[in-house]
């Protein structure tokens, strides 16, 4: 069964909005991304410390923990019947606290078995909980409170207290001093794992389960199967997620279950995924999660004092609140905006950001004495021609040059900007991205051009010196 | 009462037979144990009637069924296929006992043995005279056990029976029975209340701070309900349009809550999170264990959570406002049909969710003499767990406040009696997650999907 008849169904069944839902033009991704950018820039521009190895490092360590919870929270909501795990957390704690007592007894040394157990018991808890859903016949989020309360309560008798030691080749990974730990890798193969299973059958019968349950079984899709692949896949990914987090804190700590539950289904519905069942991705779960992190970092960049950790609540709840009521606005904004493309988006969006952080982390104290004049990145010509030019210029044309700099740089990032914005709106329904490829590489090209000129700039500074 | 079925005469004779027998025994009793002659007599008419009314109910209902019971099948392979799921689990509660009796010592003693069998005879009952209740059989299951938790853990745990016991369980059941209030109404509407715990918390620390801050109490009282009040409406206008995600609006909104409240208070203390004072003495009265409701030995919570259950329990049958929270929690487009507001129904249950949960803050302060945000964290699911067990549905339109009441004393019994028996908080927590299972699973199966199309 092809996706599009699968589309055609969904619209026959659900509202127009439901229509513009499927394919790449997911218009519930536009709050998390624009979310996402704003955050980054304000923190970016708080704390620059953001952007380096180590800055990068330690986001990547914290976050990762939660953007799995998110996926696992995600694969089991698709399927829809109001799957919202609320297990998820306490599942994350228990695999946590069992495999340090494990470890502890002599057991789970080397990472092959504590992968396959961690996973495995994920999967198994999934499985029984996807059983109970199908046979029992019980609303699942009844299911799901009832293994919230059973995990919670059986974590603190396997381990009373945060304690006990990681494995020990996990030992290095919680340090986030570099970006590309361990975790990365996880993350990075977790992501590509969800972005494949995408592609194939199952993956449009699990949406089509969740949107329509009953359409989806007249349609004969095997819904048991199915129900029972997505709690297997969420298990999967709840053990990775354990993994990351033991990683993180190097021990055991059985409370951090309701945390991990709020928060997972916090940043599942700030990445615009349905709770109903039917819609969510990888993209906006690691959005959500990423953007939870950075409200959090953001705030932590402003010095409240004793009351820091109520502002922070105060804010999760404002941002959560107002980016849900922003969703109502995504009929409106789709009248306009027949196809509106995310990825495009994301990275128009990106580009802006990028010269913010860009802006943020330059050091325009090495460029010398010059303060009056900010020189900006130079433009095409110039950048091509200097290292060529043998006769030194006036010190007019120099000081109207560096004058006119940040002005052609503003005026290239516009035209970017325009561009992209254009093919976003315009060309993202023709399902080609030659022409945004073709804006890409033309970036790219201005950006060697640009740091050509850096690097020539910086060896004059040092010929001079 | 229509409803009821007529019981021949001799049926209705030898129930009032049985029941004066049983209410002349617990006179005995009375009398035998030294208590006073009006808790006697209260007793006495209390048994008396209830019995009667459990009579005519039960029987009626059993001798209704009788009659279907007429296909060729030989009766033991009727009642196999009949009741073939019910008997495996004996099998295996059965072979359960055994295994302990063999591996536990000193398990196996008499007290033990009854207890097995009340709870086989329960298990029984509930299978098969809970199979002749269409409607109620929800609350049927969670009456039995609780009459069947009660009588295991007076029989094996000392005191459990004791009116000092009974009277801390009935004050912690109505601060429960009060928070989960607004979570039932909110229910009964296909919606979910997470903000709950928040504006306990939120009410709890913000009591204590207006009344430190000079307020005369009663004033102060009003102000916090009034307040929670307007923040339940805040919830029911935000979550109006997001029916679907109700659950993580209420949960949004109640972050802001308490992280609200808590800089208001916070403000110029050094201890954040944590507010001191007095708390009025009418107040600490008003749920304190030895309080007196009009020179009676109960504190007044208790009497308040009744009078607020039986207005709630009448308001949603009789009243018209009750009749359409129930139409549009069934059919939203039918009830807007025949001009209900759905609107005005949805805000209303979320400011009457937030009134109470406020209300439950105010009565908690008196309970633990000093405001501390976290107070409410428990009920964060404990409320929709007392809702889910007795038998409101979360998708709306089934339920109401009386099978919240028997889900609240199931919870409650439950948790004394693991107490009794020697288990902590996480043990606790972790039968109650195994036990919610297994009981919703006895009367909330949906149907099959084939069956829905």
């Amino acid at each position: 069964m092809s996706a599009s008849a699968i589309n055609t169904i969904t619209a026959a069944t659900k509202s127009v909005v439901a229509e513009a839902q499927g394919g790449r033009s997911n218009p519930f991704l536009l709050m998390p991304i624009t979310l996402f950018f704003a955050l980054l820039s304000v923190a970016v521009l708080r704390a620059p410390s953001l952007m380096s190895a180590s800055g990068i490092g330690a986001a990547i360590i914290v976050v990762t923990p939660l953007i799995l919870a998110t996926y696992a929270l995600m694969a089991s909501t698709i399927a829809g019947r109001g799957t919202i795990d609320l297990s998820v957390g306490p599942l994350i704690g228990f695999i946590n606290v069992t495999m340090i007592q494990l470890h502890a007894a002599g057991l789970l040394e080397s990472p092959i078995p504590v992968f396959l157990y961690c996973m495995g018991v994920g999967a198994a808890y999934q499985l029984i909980f996807s059983l109970i859903v199908i046979y029992v016949r019980v609303q699942p989020i009844i299911v799901s409170l009832s293994g919230y309360l059973a995990l919670t309560g059986i974590n603190l008798v396997i381990l009373p207290r945060p304690g006990g030691t990681a494995p020990a080749f996990m030992e290095e990974w919680g340090f986030g001093i570099e970006i590309f730990s361990p975790i990365l890798v996880i993350l990075l193969l977790a992501t590509t794992a969800w972005l494949l299973f995408t592609a194939t059958a199952f993956y449009t019968h699990l949406r089509l389960m969740g949107s329509d349950e009953r359409a989806a079984y007249t349609s004969g899709v095997p819904i048991t199967i199915v129900r029972i692949g997505a709690h297997l896949i969420s298990g999967c990914f709840a053990g990775l997620a354990s993994i990351c987090f033991t990683a993180l804190i190097s021990s055991g700590d059985p409370s951090q279950g309701t945390t991990y539950t709020l928060i997972a289904v916090t940043a599942l519905v700030l990445g615009g995924a349905s709770l109903g069942g039917g819609r969510g991705g990888v993209f906006g779960s690691a959005l959500g999660a990423l953007n939870l992190y950075l409200i959090t970092y953001v705030l932590s960049s402003f010095n409240f004092g004793s009351v820091q950790s109520f502002v922070t609540n105060l804010a999760y709840g404002v941002i959560l609140v107002i980016s849900l009521l922003m969703t109502l606005l995504i009929p409106v904004i789709q009248r306009y905006i027949r196809n509106f493309s995310p990825l495009l988006y994301f990275v128009a969006l990106s580009v802006v950001v990028l010269g913010i952080i860009l802006h943020a982390t330059f050091d325009y104290g090495s460029l010398g004495a010059v303060g009056v004049y900010v020189p900006g990145p130079f433009s095409l010509q110039a950048a091509l021609t200097a290292p060529l030019e043998t006769a030194s210029l006036t010190t007019e044309t120099e000081a109207l040059r560096l004058a006119a700099a940040p002005l052609v740089f503003s005026s290239i990032i516009l035209i970017i900007v325009a561009v992209f914005l254009r093919l976003a709106i315009g060309q993202s329904s023709r399902r080609t991205i030659g022409p945004a490829v073709a804006v890409v590489v033309a970036a790219l090209a201005l950006a060697g051009a640009y740091v050509i000129a850096e690097g020539a700039n910086t060896t004059q500074t040092e010929v001079i010196k | 009462m229509d409803k009821l079925p007529q019981l021949s005469l001799p049926a209705r004779i030898l129930g009032l037979v049985i029941g004066i027998i049983l209410t002349v025994i617990g006179i005995g009793f009375g009398f035998a144990q030294a208590i006073s002659v009006q808790i006697i007599i209260l007793s006495a008419i209390a048994t008396l009637v209830l019995f009667y009314w459990a009579w005519r109910y039960l029987i009626g209902q059993f001798i209704d069924g009788e009659a279907r019971h007429t296909d060729g099948l030989s009766p033991l392979r009727q009642a196999w296929t009949q009741y073939r799921w019910p008997l495996l689990g004996l099998g295996l509660i059965l072979l359960a006992f055994l295994l302990l009796s063999l591996t536990v010592e000193a398990f196996f003693n008499i007290w033990n043995v009854i207890s097995l069998i009340i709870l086989l005879v329960i298990l029984v009952l509930t299978r098969t005279l809970g199979r002749q209740f269409q409607q109620n059989r929800s609350a049927f299951i969670g009456i039995m056990v609780l009459a069947g938790l009660f009588s295991v853990g007076s029989m094996n745990i000392e005191g459990f029976s004791s009116g000092n016991n009974i009277k801390s369980m009935l004050l912690f059941a109505s601060f429960l029975g009060i928070a989960s209030v607004g979570q039932t109404l909110v229910a009964l509407l296909g919606g979910l209340d997470l903000s709950i715990p928040f504006i306990i918390g939120g009410a709890n620390v913000g009591l204590l701070y207006l009344i430190g801050l000079g307020v005369p109490p009663w004033l102060a009282v009003i102000i916090v309900l009034t307040i929670g009040t307007l923040l339940g409406v805040i919830n029911g206008l935000l979550s109006y349009r997001l029916q679907g995600q109700a659950l993580i609006v209420t949960l949004g909104t109640g972050f802001a809550i308490s992280g609200g409240v808590q800089i208001i208070t916070s403000i110029g203390s050094a201890y954040s999170g944590n507010v001191f004072g007095t708390v009025p003495a009418w107040l600490s009265n008003f749920s304190a264990m030895n309080g007196s409701t009009f020179g009676l030995p109960f504190p007044p919570v208790i009497a308040i959570w009744a009078l607020i259950a039986i207005i709630l329990i009448i308001g949603l049958r009789t009243t018209v406002y009750g009749r359409y929270l129930y139409a549009l929690g069934v059919n939203r487009t039918s009830a807007s049909r025949i001009m209900i507001s759905e609107m005005r129904y949805w805000v209303a249950v979320y400011a009457l969710s937030g009134f109470f949960a406020a209300l439950t803050g105010g009565l908690l302060l008196g309970w633990s003499g000093g405001g501390f945000i976290g107070v409410g964290d428990q009920y964060l699911f404990l409320t929709l767990a007392a809702v889910v067990v007795g038998g409101t549905s979360l998708l709306g339109g089934a339920g109401g406040y009386g099978f919240t009441v028997i889900g609240v004393l199931v919870l409650q019994v439950l948790s004394s009696f693991l107490v009794g028996i020697g288990l902590d908080f996480k043990w606790q927590q972790f039968i109650f997650g195994l036990l919610i299972l297994p009981m919703v699973a006895l009367y909330a199966r949906s149907p099959h999907i084939r069956t829905q199309i």
